[in-house]
């Protein structure tokens, strides 16, 4: 019993030192917060939702490397200028966010977007094997084409859990088929595979 | 106890109450910036690597392919289609990232103010030299221009430069081959350096040539093929070594003959009269009637039996080449070493095949003369402005050859160095080059072989960097004397626009092609150089091949040799090049004398102890190493350290060899003499801790690097040579009980469980690869070039000197050296045994039960891995693994110790590790992935034999190291492990069943111990 005693004391300790981290965080958190908006109101719906007057993109279209690359890429500010020079909107609204494409493209810099979706440093996630084997990006991403302007991940999004990852491996979804046409039935779950 | 909490339990708990914290933490808190491209690179995909071919920065110009990440060079490999370098790269070369992302390094141009460096604009800088020129041939004065290597089309430049300016120019290299290259001008009347084939030779005489200190991965690879087995012809060639000192190139060697200093010139040509004969004809004719064995024995301290045995040996090989001291043995006679070396390939009949007057390098050869002719014309005030470029004198010179005094009276200095040296921090003006990998240049590293150097990249923004060949153009224009080009890109290309004027494909498509393949034009892959044999010719300068003389009082010579790290001190701040354990002494960052045991102990001094060095010209303190390499009447220094104003690492580290040395050119061929002065010793009474990686230079009796006798291969009753399990303390421990030997599995060529075996800790019944190794030692020559290629390649930290001493270096990888026979009192064999050792991937690994966190295990393809991220730091595994070849993260190394943008060098493929992690080799994982994904994606196949190359096998010059699938018997390891001579280390005592393989060292001399 006192073994178990000092054990939950110890844990605790740690507990109380986690609420200071996360009360010493807020003010942090509030900063943050008010910054996390994205530089520009990007609609995806907008350029890939099937509802009307939804442009039905590909994902691929802008996110150009994730078939062949592990990053999935995002487009260079002349990828959107390359059709927004001509789609100039047709809001007051629209209108001003488009023309904010213009200004990152007069001054040469890149549009600062806040990155949304992202697995740990120490795990290695190659967007090309899971792509060309025919996952749907909406698997992993949720239905990212539905939303506005994305500031949060979809709660089907599981990346901060091995176990999400673990899960697809050991049962991966129906008609999932390699480069030479086999159906896939299950991927590696050894722990090399994505950490190294 | 048994209802008291559970270790799962305790687990958990600590983890909730972790996670609570951490989750928390990483709210809206922690936005990373997601930043695209404005306008997207054509050749860049993110996440796939962009490579490009170059030419390295030093005189050998080895071909590089340099791999890039989102614009950023990360990693240096050899160009395998260079018809030199074949593939191979030195440390340096893989070291030069760190000299491109030098946090060091000017951020702009730098103007002196009084005592201080103003920075200021180019335009500014540019117009102030322009001016400063002008005023200088106003006032009848001229320019001087000090210049280091530099490639064909930049040394046009200069001369056209200084043309318009009255300019002069001497060429300076703290290192050159001068003497070699005045012997064949005395011998043949050809005034450059000859192209030894080492390769092709069978027997090989290194006159204390040191060629693979010296960085040539040509002629590593050239000693590893010569010297290394051929099982199926039965056949090695011999290396012999001649020398006062064993550098890492005469530690390959099957005998060492430790002559006296200075006593080359007699012994070749005592050999040569012994294999001429007395009817020999010919210029050389008398000389050979004067000299005997005798004389040689005399001279050199050697018997004379075993010189005569050495010359008929030599003269009876089919292929002998004998190579005279390089540039590690400059003595006052070196000149007449070198010719009387060329007299003995010559009467040996080597001329022709393996020494081919004409053909050779040209570069790095210029004579020391011309630098002292230089510092008195500067002394005499006939200069008012000098330039320095790709050279660091007020470093590399001693102090009496008057340089700083004489450079420091020109009213106006400019430098070109890229970062601060000791010759820049005496400038007025200093205009940062930029990295030859974000240059264009051209190389000629030898005749008939034209590369190209592009750059890579876009010069790293930290630095307002611009290529010194722009600014010569720039100048040149403000001065009204312009060369006709705006920029150096548009100078090089002039005469290769002009050669393919008529080029039906168009100029552009040419250029794209020697850019794409690193080479202008092809048809120039001839190994250079005549087969004819040249006639001898009568010198034309009178010259003596007596021992040359020594100054000082001191009873010790002082042999200063270039470092096979630093060379002669320009390679010298960077931490992969500190760090790296010395390939002979296993000593990092600082100096140390070597100094011989009968040597040491005659006067009390023990490894470790200070001692106070002096010779006539100057003093230093310096902690002595007890190396049997070196004969009892030398000691030796290495250049390279002891810099006092060069960038955070360098400066401060170790001493200066020059602070020793007399400033003295060879009378002949002009060359700096390294060795030349007699120095005393005596001990401070103060001692310090080496910071070396070394345990033990005995393997005291463990078969951990064996050897077996040439003449025993093939002999084996059960096909191994010899298990290696039967001698000494194996054979006690056994007695003990506790060690049994591995039960024979049916003569399997991996002890690893092969599918439906139940051995070992991993029953494994995947039918997927086992990768493995071999790696061979009769091939290895420990330059060590490997294992800076593993630190860069996967972001290996370094620790600094304090906690190398502490026992905490972190390299995954380490050339371990053990003598076995070194004898500096007379001729013997040698036998020194070089063992990369690295994660021996044991398919019944001691590490893995040991983990509470499995967080080391074994994957189905029988790597053992480390899971960054699931090691919690208990150390157990390191405690628990035989070969030490895990290493602890005992400080944030990869934060604390790399400054921006060092840290740009990271390999984005690999996890950055932090403190409290465990780590070590992964047979580059990244790599066995990278090749998976794009066999998978492009043709959904397996890996092919030979596509997964780890960075160490990459690097290889010698071609030791061979990775792949054990389980496939086609597979090129599979091949080579059908050795006789393969052998796993320590198995046999403790069942370790490794994946990395080696192969014996195969010695002509009967194995006595350490097998």
């Amino acid at each position: 019993m006192k073994t178990n005693w000092l054990i939950g004391g110890l844990a605790g300790v740690l507990m109380l030192a986690g609420v200071a981290f996360v009360q010493g965080g807020g003010g942090e958190g509030e900063d943050a917060a008010s910054a996390s908006g994205q530089p520009i109101a990007f609609p995806h719906n907008q350029h890939a939702g099937s509802e009307a007057g939804q442009n039905r993109m590909d994902c691929q279209f802008c996110h150009f490397s994730a078939e062949r690359s592990v990053d999935a890429g995002i487009p260079p500010v002349s990828m959107c200028w390359g059709c927004h020079q001509v789609v100039q909107g047709s809001t007051p609204e629209q209108q001003q966010e488009i023309a904010k494409i213009q200004d990152y493209v007069d001054h040469g810099e890149p549009i600062p977007w806040n990155r949304i979706y992202k697995i740990s440093d120490h795990a290695h996630f190659p967007h090309m094997r899971h792509v060309t084997v025919g996952l749907e990006c909406q698997t992993c991403h949720g239905e990212v084409q539905t939303y506005g302007v994305l500031n949060e991940r979809d709660p089907a999004w599981g990346g901060d859990n091995m176990g999400w990852c673990i899960d697809c491996h050991r049962n991966p979804p129906e008609g999932l088929t390699a480069t030479d046409g086999s159906p896939i039935e299950e991927a590696s779950v050894d722990c090399a595979v994505c950490h190294y | 106890m048994t209802d008291g909490i559970k270790r799962r339990d305790f687990l958990k708990v600590l983890g909730a109450s972790s996670a609570g914290a951490t989750m928390t933490g990483c709210g809206p808190s922690e936005v990373e910036k997601l930043l695209p491209y404005v306008v997207q690179p054509e050749e860049i995909t993110p996440g796939v690597a962009t490579w490009y071919a170059t030419t390295c920065g030093c005189a050998h110009g080895c071909g590089l392919w340099v791999r890039t990440r989102e614009g950023r060079a990360v990693k240096i490999e050899g160009n395998p289609d260079h018809p030199i370098s074949q593939g191979g790269v030195c440390l340096q070369g893989h070291a030069s990232l760190q000299h491109l992302y030098n946090p060091d390094r000017f951020a702009g141009p730098m103007i002196r103010e009084g005592d201080r460096f103003r920075q200021g604009s180019w335009d500014e800088a540019e117009r102030l030299l322009a001016a400063k020129i002008g005023q200088n041939t106003a006032a009848g004065r001229d320019v001087m221009f000090i210049g280091g290597h530099m490639g064909p089309a930049m040394s046009r430049l200069v001369d056209e430069f200084l043309e318009g300016v009255n300019g002069s120019r001497v060429e300076y290299h703290a290192v050159s081959d001068a003497p070699l290259r005045e012997a064949t001008r005395l011998a043949y009347g050809v005034n450059e350096l000859p192209r030894y084939d080492i390769e092709a030779s069978d027997f090989l005489l290194s006159f204390s040539n040191d060629f693979v200190d010296d960085g040539s991965v040509a002629d590593d690879r050239g000693l590893s093929r010569m010297h290394s087995v051929d099982e199926g012809e039965h056949s090695k060639g011999t290396f012999a070594y001649l020398g006062p000192r064993l550098s890492t190139t005469g530690l390959n060697a099957d005998e060492w003959l430790p002559i006296k200093s200075g006593s080359e010139a007699v012994v070749a040509l005592a050999m040569a009269a012994h294999i001429a004969g007395s009817d020999h004809s010919g210029p050389y004719a008398n000389l050979l009637q004067a000299y005997s064995i005798g004389d040689a024995a005399a001279a050199s301290g050697i018997d004379e039996d075993s010189l005569r045995d050495l010359a008929d040996r030599f003269s009876a090989a089919e292929r002998p080449l004998a190579m005279g001291p390089g540039v590690g043995g400059h003595h006052r006679n070196s000149t007449a070493a070198n010719l009387a070396a060329l007299v003995l390939n010559h009467v040996a009949g080597a001329v022709g095949t393996t020494v081919h007057v004409g053909g050779g390098s040209v570069a790095a050869s210029s004579p020391f003369s011309d630098m002292l002719k230089a510092i008195s014309e500067m002394a005499s005030g006939q200069f008012g402005v000098a330039f320095v470029h790709g050279a660091n004198p007020a470093y590399s010179l001693p102090e009496g050859s008057g340089f700083s005094e004489a450079f420091d009276q020109i009213p106006f200095k400019v430098s070109f160095a890229s970062a601060m040296d000791e010759t820049a921090a005496m400038a007025d003006l200093i205009m940062p080059d930029r990295h030859f990998l974000e240059s264009w240049g051209d190389a000629m590293p030898r005749k008939g072989v034209h590369t190209v150097q592009q750059p890579v990249m876009q010069p790293v923004p930290h630095f307002d960097s611009k290529q010194a060949g722009d600014v010569l153009l720039a100048v040149a224009s403000h001065l009204g004397t312009g060369i006709g080009a705006s920029t150096f890109y548009e100078y090089l290309r002039a005469p290769h626009q002009a050669m393919h004027a008529d080029d039906p494909t168009g100029f552009e498509q040419v250029w794209r092609e020697h850019l794409r393949t690193g080479m202008f034009g092809m048809g120039m892959m001839g190994g250079g150089g005549d087969t004819q044999v040249p006639e001898l010719r009568v010198p034309d300068r009178a010259l003596t091949f007596d021992g040359p003389s020594f100054d000082g009082p001191g009873d010790l010579t002082l042999i200063v040799h270039p470092s096979p790290r630093f060379r002669g001190g320009e390679y010298s701040n960077s931490p992969w090049m500190l760090e790296l354990p010395d390939p002979v002494s296993k000593i990092t960052w600082h100096s140390w004398l070597e100094m011989n045991p009968a040597t040491a102990e005659a006067r009390g001094v023990r490894e470790g102890d200070i001692v106070t060095v002096v010779s006539d010209h100057g003093a230093v303190d310096v902690p002595v190493w007890v190396y049997p390499g070196i004969r009892e009447d030398a000691v030796a220094l290495a250049m390279g350290s002891g810099h006092t104003e060069m960038g955070r690492w360098a400066t401060g580290a170790g001493v200066n060899a020059m602070d020793l040395l007399p400033s003295v050119a060879e009378p002949l061929s002009g060359g700096f003499v390294t060795v030349g002065t007699m120095v005393s010793v005596t001990p401070t009474g103060e001692r310090r801790r080496m910071a070396t990686i070394e345990g033990s230079s005995d393997q005291r009796d463990r078969p951990i690097a064996p050897a077996v006798a040439f003449l025993d291969l093939g002999h084996s009753e059960d096909g191994h040579a010899d298990d290696g399990a039967h001698h000494g303390e194996l054979m006690e421990l056994q007695g003990y009980g506790g060690v049994q030997p591995v039960p024979a599995q049916d003569g399997a060529s991996t002890a690893y469980p092969l599918p439906g075996a139940d051995h070992g800790l991993y029953a494994n019944a995947h039918e997927g690869p086992r990768w493995g190794m071999a790696i061979d030692l009769d091939k290895c020559t420990g330059c060590s070039a490997c294992v800076v290629a593993c630190h860069s390649e996967n972001n290996v930290p370094w620790v600094g000197e304090d906690q190398v001493v502490m026992g905490r270096d972190m390299t995954w990888m380490r050339i371990e050296r053990y003598y076995e026979h070194v004898d500096a009192s007379h001729a013997s064999h040698l036998d020194v045994r070089f063992l990369p050792m690295l994660c021996q991937h044991c398919g019944n690994a001691p590490c893995e039960p040991v983990c509470p966190v499995y967080a080391t295990y074994h994957t189905p393809e029988g790597v053992n891995a480390q899971i960054y991220n699931r090691c919690v730091g208990t150390r157990y595994c390191a405690n628990n693994c035989p070969y030490k070849v895990r290493v602890y993260n005992w400080y944030r190394y990869t934060d604390e110790n790399v400054p921006e943008p060092m840290n740009w060098q990271w390999n984005p493929d690999v996890t950055v590790r932090t403190n409290g992690i465990m780590e070590k080799c992964s047979f580059c994982m990244q790599r066995i992935k990278d090749a998976e994904n794009r066999a998978a994606l492009e043709e959904g196949r397996d890996v092919r034999d030979g596509e997964i190359v780890p960075a160490c096998q990459q690097s290889c010059a010698a071609e030791a190291i061979v990775f792949g699938n054990l389980r496939d018997p086609d597979s090129k390891v599979s091949q080579i492990l059908e050795s006789e001579r393969t052998y796993k280390v320590l198995d046999e005592l403790i069942n370790t069943q490794p994946a990395v393989n080696y192969l014996k060292k195969v010695t002509f001399h009967e194995v006595s111990g350490g097998h």
